[in-house]
Formats: C-alpha cells, structure tokens, sequence
C-alpha cells in the first residue's frame, strides 16, 4: 500500500483534461455564433485549474487525482451553463474563484489547527444559529424555505450546517467527545438528540433532500463506529414511521411520490419539471445531440438541480454515465483517504464528507432520471450556484487536508526507518 | 481495523449506488426514451419539424393524400382526400399532437438524418406510399353510406391493405377547431374501428371453428338440429329460431346452425378452442403500421360452455374487424395467415427508395387440406347458404356472414369473404354495428360490391 498515492502518472489524466477544455470551448465557440466571451470563460477555467493544480502538487498537499477530476466536472459544468446561458458561465467562474480560494483557506486551517475534535457544542450551536436565522429570514424558493439574502448576495445555510453536522457527528464518533452533556446525557444519546433537532429545522423548512442526505449521514457514521446496533436499528425504525407518517399526512411528500409514479397524468402541473427533464434525456440517445443542438431550456432549473438532464441531452446518455463514474471515483479517492486516515477524528470527518458528496451526487441524479422521487439539491461541482461550489471546495480543502497529513506521515515514517 | 472494514462495506454499497444509477439510465434510454420521446407536450419534436417539410403520403395509385404547405414558419398539413383516410392517416397537430400514420411514421416523414443543400431551403421529409387503391377506399367509404361500421379490404397472398374505412369519422384539416365537438361526440368518431373496435365477430368465426373440426378428424359427423342449443343454463337458439333437422356439416355451416358450432365447441372442448383461436391470432399482439386493439377471448378460466359460445363467435370472443379480414385471408391463402400492411414504401423527395415492405409470413394457421376444406364450405355459403347476396356473375365467391348479438343494442352485421375462390385477389371484411340486420342481407352486398369493383379494374 505504502507510496501508492503518490506513484501514479497524474500528469497524463492533467493534459487530458487540458484537452477536452480546449475541445470543448472551442466547439461551443462555433456553435454559439463566434461570440468569443465563450473563449473567454474557457480560458479562465482553464487558468484557473493550472493555477490551482499546479500549487496543490508543487505544495504537496495530498491527493493529486480528486482535484483533476473535480476540474474535469467543473469543465462540463461550466460549458454546460455557458451554452444555456453565457451570463450563468460566467457568475460560475467567479464562484469557482471563491471557491478556490475557500479552498486554500480549508486546507490551512484544518491542517494546522489540531483541536477541531474538542468543540462539538461550538457546531451544534453555529448550526442551530445558522438554522434560525433561515428561518427568521429565509425566502422559499421552489417550496423550500432554505435561502438567505444579505442584499444581493443569497446562500443556502444548510450547505453549511451538513459540513458542521459532520464535524459534530465526528467528534461523537471519534471518542474525543466522551463526557456526558448535563453530567447525565452520553454523547451517545446527545448526537442523537443534536440529529433529530437539525432533521425537525429541516422539515420546518421542507427541505426534503437535505433530510435525506443528513440522516442517511448519521445513520451511515453510528453504523460504522457504534458498537451498539440497537441504535442503529431503533433509528432505521423510527425513519420508517416517519417516513410513513409523512406519506400519510403530509401534502408536499405526497406530491412527490405520485410525480415519482406518475409525472404523465398531471404532466402540465405538478409533473412539467420530470416531465421536462425526461424529454431531455430521452432525445439525447446514447452519444447526445451534441453540444449547442439540444433544447436544455425547456427544463425548469436546469441550470442548478437538473444541470444532468442537460448532460443527457447534449452528452448523450454515455456522457451522463461517464459523469456517474467520475462522480464514483472521487468518492473512491475520498473512501480511500478516510481508510489510511491514522488519526480517528480526522478518519470519522473524511467518511462523514465522502458519504455526503456520494449520497448528494446519488440523490440528484436519480430523482432526474426519475429512478427515485425527485427532492431538490444541488449537483457538487457541476450545477450552478454559490453555496454549492464554495461548499464542495470548503469540504475538499478539508479532505485534501487529511490525506496531506497521511502522505507527509508517511513519507516522515519512511524517512525515519 | 474493525472501523475501515466497515468503511469498505460503505464504499461497496455507495459502489452498487451509483452501478444502479448507470444502469438505469442505459434501460431508460433503451427501453422507455422512445415513448416518452414522442409524448405531445414534449417540444422538441416540433423543433425538429421547424428545419423540414414534412413528407408527403400517396395513395398506391398515386393520389395525394397528405401534403405540408409552409407560410413562412407556418407549416399547414393539409389532407386533399379530407375525411377519407382520416383512421389511416390521422392527424398532425401541434395542439393536438399526431395519431396513426402520422405518428408511427413520424420519422420517416420528417426525415431525420436527412439534410438540406442550402442553408436556407428546408430539409425534406420522406414520402409515404401507401397499399391502400385511392379509388376503391373511396367507392368502399360510399358503400358504408354513413352507417357506423368497418371496411377492411386484404391481399390474402402478400396481406396488403387495399382499402380501410371507419365510420364516424373526422376531418384531419380542421382538427383544431372540431376538436371539442369530436370529443363529446358519443359516437367517438376517434375510434378507428377497423383497427381499434373490439367486436363479437359472431358467425363468421365458424370458419376458425370448421378448421378446428376438420383437425378434430370430425368433418363426416351428421346432427340433429332441434333449432336450440341448451346446456347447463345456456341456452342458444338459430338465427330467426330456425329448425334444421338432420343436417351434415358443409350444410350447417352454409345455413350457419348454431346447434351444430355450439355442440361441436362444447365437445371439442376450451382447450381445443383456445389453441385454434390463438393458430389464428387470437390472444396474441399484432404488429402493424397503426396501433391495432388485440382480438381475445375475454375469460379468466374458459369452461367448456364458454368454448361452445366462442365457437359460434360470441361469448367472451371479441376481434378487431381487421383480423376478422386476415382471418378470412387466411383461408384464401392456403391457411397461411401474411402480415398485414399499409406502407409498401419510404421514398426521398426526388423519389429514391429508401425502405420497402416486403411481404411475410405471420402465423401457419392450418393446413393447404384444412384450408380447401373450409373453402368448400364457404363456396357454398355464397352459392346457396346464408351469403348469396354476394355472388359474382362469373367469379366464384367464398365468404361466411355472421349476425353478432350484443348485450346491448341491436345485431352487429358482418360479413368476411374472398374472390375468385381459385385464386383469390381480394379479401374483405364488413361490419355494420348495431345495424340489426343479418349479415346476409346487408353486409354481403356491400363487401360482393367492393370485390367486383376491385377485380373489373
């Protein structure tokens, strides 16, 4: 195992994707009619990626693979929201810029700041924080209350409160938090109570797909380190009555199960965004219509929750398979990092983001493709959107953080024998 | 340690997650992405008719049926034939989306994959050219004179559709603004009867059942027709209560007894009922240019009684009238049942053919003997049975007329025959529904009418 990260040839996989950007920007460039602001946005992600790369490598900071293939997505990203709306194209560039920067600035910090695993009270409260001022001030959007505007500037809290959610599960989860809270409540049962707290502001706030992925988080994080399995039982229980109560009483849930069964029969209503977005994929077949052919504005959103129906359609349905799978290898690189993780809290936090990332990425694209009931989150790294972006570039500074740990204590290990 | 190898079981699952997502999208693109492709509301396919002139469709005589007229980005389908092939052709609307030929050859009528020499000329669609004789769909369409019923007019060696007509019916051109009216018509003039009505087919179905007597090795057997047929509670009398007495076979199949059928059914048995049903076609899907209703016997669990009622074409035995016209083909064939169709060409605009129909065999539904066999019969339903409304000065006529009841409404008239019974060149089946009278007296005029028409062309 040992040297293995650090062995592979990633120079090969960088002048790839150096090569579908250059191919691809080119190609929207004569498909959208000359207009060389396309060139433009090429070019900077481009400059943006051999900056960002060439530091991370030259620095030394762990993983070399994660970050082309993030570029890699963020490339099809971008050239997506360029060929359905320039100025989407270039907003996105400026993200990815913050995004970077965010980026850096994760990685120092949780590199060099050692004592993450004592604060998880400092989590719970950002958190619960973060929850009520979207509540207070929240705006809904497409029925789900989760956006907050600071003039012209929006984001979505809960982006932010999955990170301090992991870090407070991590904590539990890692054994530094072993004191009973109150002198009575073990940590145990205080992550519990802390889950069930951010699950109840969520549905406040109807944000369906982030209870999942949360939730599923949790219950992934006490499978793995809980040694109790009645737990872990008791929990998939109590979301099964849940689950169930929902399905019974409550309108928005039953809506979107009956759009999950049938989108044809309300196609102009309820069922018009699956409907939509079916179309796309379906005129796509299995090598797309080619970039600059389809029609990806019909579907509602498409730009940020449905940016994969586009793939489909201009990529074909390969295209889209070929996404899942670069979806799947980095959460591969992360699981990996997560395994070799020596310290325990750092280990429980690059599980708890890989989980997120995957099931996200899983969550979105099956409710899409209408292979699961559609619940509204973003595509990490290719939909558009603030939050989104500087979120996934926050949790991979972290996970690259972990892994630059791992490698340097080895290579010190070496060294040393 | 205990730890990572959870972390792996994780990692596997999240593995199978995402295995599920890419296959999943391969079965949808594989197996649901052209239907839900063709759906109405999606836009797309209007795009593609925006870069086209959408094809035009001939009649096999040459006669225009359907042609684009483009103003400017209006594209206006017009139909020169109007109201004529409108169960045929259908319509194309972009309100109302597009049926029968329309749709099921969309493709080929917009021709995709073809591209336009200058930018600015339209791509052409493909042509369409159809089986169907322009000039006897027309003198076919006046024969129904307005009555609710179904034509259907078959080569019997190649399964050509010559002629198809359904009563009521609509006016392609105008679509958009009789849309409400056609709706609420109780008659539902969209129901393209030929294709789509399930009708009791009532004595015609004897033939299929002589073929299974004559398999049944049972052809010598002689009865004695008491005018009823009674077992158990069913009770099924002779057309008009007639009592036949001691009768053979060949008679009571020209003087269509129901005493006889029903016996013989009862006898054979359900089983042996079922598998002659389905050597025809029936319970089985067939594949068509135009969406095509699947003829059935309609039971859970047949019993023998049931097997006695779908023998004489009643009880839960419903066909549409375009397989009662292959069923009759069938025979006239040799018992070689061919697949029916109606486009026997694809051409570009200048003409080049791109696709053609060959020809094919469906189902060997019975013997050359079988077939000579229930031929005989049916020579002599036209020559002295049921069915002399049909005879040809000088053309030998082979056909079976059925008076199907239904539980509510009058009699269904029908009647299925082929000439000249030496080598036959046209089959046609008639329908007249709820028309209340025997198929021998209406509807064997109308299909004699049609065949004469179409051999003194």
């Amino acid at each position: 195992m040992k040297g293995r990260l650090t062995s592979v040839n990633y120079r090969k996989p960088a002048y790839l994707l150096v090569l579908l950007d250059i191919l691809g920007f080119t190609l929207l460039f004569t498909a959208k009619e000359y207009n060389l602001n396309v060139l433009y946005t090429g070019a900077a992600v481009l400059v943006l990626f051999l900056i960002m790369y060439t530091v991370l490598v030259a620095g030394r900071m762990g993983d070399k693979f994660i970050m082309l293939m993030v570029f890699m997505l963020i490339s099809i990203g971008v050239l997506l929201l360029c060929r359905i709306d320039l100025s989407y194209g270039f907003r996105q560039i400026i993200w990815i810029l913050a995004g970077g920067a965010v980026f850096f600035i994760a990685y120092v910090v949780y590199y060099n700041v050692k004592i993450w695993n004592s604060f998880w009270y400092l989590y719970f409260i950002a958190g619960t924080v973060l929850f009520v001022i979207t509540l207070v001030f929240g705006d809904t959007v497409n029925g789900s209350r989760n956006w907050v505007s600071v003039k012209s500037l929006s984001f979505q809290p809960s982006e932010i409160i999955k990170i301090l959610f992991i870090m407070c599960l991590a904590c539990y989860c890692s054994g530094s938090w072993s004191k009973p809270v109150f002198g009575k409540v073990s940590p145990k049962w205080a992550s519990l109570i802390i889950t069930y707290i951010f699950v109840g502001f969520l549905v406040l706030q109807r944000d369906w797909g982030t209870i999942l992925v949360m939730f599923s988080i949790y219950l992934l994080m006490i499978y793995v380190y809980e040694p109790d399995k009645k737990l872990l039982l008791m929990n998939i229980g109590v979301l099964a009555v849940i689950g169930f109560l929902g399905y019974k009483f409550l309108y928005h849930i039953q809506v979107r199960i009956a759009n999950w069964l049938d989108p044809w029969s309300d196609i102009s209503n309820r069922g018009y965004q699956i409907a939509q977005s079916l179309f796309a994929i379906a005129s796509g077949g299995y090598f797309g219509r080619g970039l600059g052919n389809g029609s990806p504005y019909y579907i509602p959103e498409v730009h940020s929750d449905f940016i994969f129906a586009a793939v489909c359609e201009e990529m074909g349905v390969f295209g889209g398979v070929a996404v899942i799978m670069l979806f799947f290898l980095i959460a591969y690189r992360c699981f990996k990092i997560s395994i070799m993780a020596s310290d325990p809290f750092d280990k429980a936090v690059s599980f708890g983001v890989t989980v997120m990332f995957a099931l996200q990425t899983f969550i979105i694209i099956g409710g899409v493709t209408k292979m699961i009931p559609l619940t509204g989150i973003t595509l990490p790294f290719v939909s558009y959107g603030g939050t989104s972006i500087v979120v996934s570039f926050a949790s991979l500074g972290i996970i690259q953080a972990i892994s630059a740990k791992t490698e340097r204590k080895e290579a010190a290990d070496n060294e040393y024998q | 340690m205990n730890i990572n190898k959870r972390i792996i079981r994780v990692l596997v699952a999240i593995a199978l997650l995402f295995l599920a997502l890419a296959s999943y999208l391969l079965w949808f693109n594989m197996f649901r992405a052209d239907e839900v492709y063709t759906n109405s509301y999606n836009q797309r396919q209007w795009e593609s008719e925006r870069r086209v002139k959408r094809g035009n469709i001939y009649s096999s005589d040459g006669v225009l049926l359907a042609e684009t007229k483009v103003d400017g980005d209006f594209r206006i389908r017009n139909y020169p034939r109007g109201r004529l092939y409108s169960h045929v052709i259908g319509y194309s609307s972009q309100v109302y989306g597009k049926t029968q030929l329309e749709m099921s050859h969309d493709s080929d009528l917009i021709g995709k994959g073809n591209i336009s020499i200058s930018l600015n000329d339209l791509a052409p669609g493909n042509d369409l050219h159809l089986t169907i004789l322009d000039d006897l769909q027309e003198y076919a369409y006046d024969q129904l004179d307005g009555r609710n019923g179904a034509i259907v007019a078959i080569e019997p060696t190649t399964g050509q559709i010559l002629a198809m007509v359904s009563l009521p019916d609509f006016d392609p051109n105008t679509i958009e603004q009789d849309w409400v009216d056609i709706m609420e018509n109780k008659n539902s003039p969209f129901l393209a009867r030929a294709t789509q009505g399930l009708y009791p087919p009532g004595s015609t179905y004897k033939i299929v059942t002589s073929a299974a007597v004559y398999e049944n090795g049972r052809t010598t057997e002689t009865f004695d027709d008491p005018g009823v047929f009674k077992q158990g509670d069913v009770e099924v009398s002779n057309y008009g209560g007639e009592v036949f007495g001691n009768i053979d076979i060949k008679t009571a199949f020209e003087e269509s007894s129901n005493y006889v059928f029903c016996t013989l059914g009862y006898e054979m048995g359900a089983e042996s009922v079922k598998s002659e049903a389905e050597k025809f076609g029936v319970n089985k899907s067939l594949d068509f240019d135009i969406p095509v209703s699947k003829s059935e016997i309609q039971y859970d669990h047949m019993t023998d009684l049931d097997g006695a009622l779908v023998s004489i074409g009643q009880g839960g035995l419903v066909m549409t009238p375009l397989h009662v016209a292959m069923m009759g083909a069938a025979i006239a064939n040799g018992g070689r049942m061919m697949k029916p169709y109606l486009v026997e060409m694809v051409t570009t605009d200048s003409g080049t053919i791109i696709g053609q129909t060959r020809p094919s065999v469906l189902y060997d539904s019975v013997g050359q003997a079988c077939a000579a066999y229930v031929e005989d019969m049916m020579i002599g339903v036209v020559e002295d049975g049921t069915g002399t409304t049909a005879q040809i000065d000088g053309i030998t006529v082979a056909g079976k007329t059925g008076t199907a009841e239904t539980e509510s409404g009058e009699d269904h008239a029908w009647f299925v025959g082929y000439a000249p019974a030496d080598n036959p060149t046209i089959c046609v089946a008639v329908v007249l529904e709820n028309n209340g009278t025997p198929g021998g007296r209406t509807a064997a005029p109308i299909a004699r009418n049609i065949m004469r028409r179409f051999l003194s062309r």
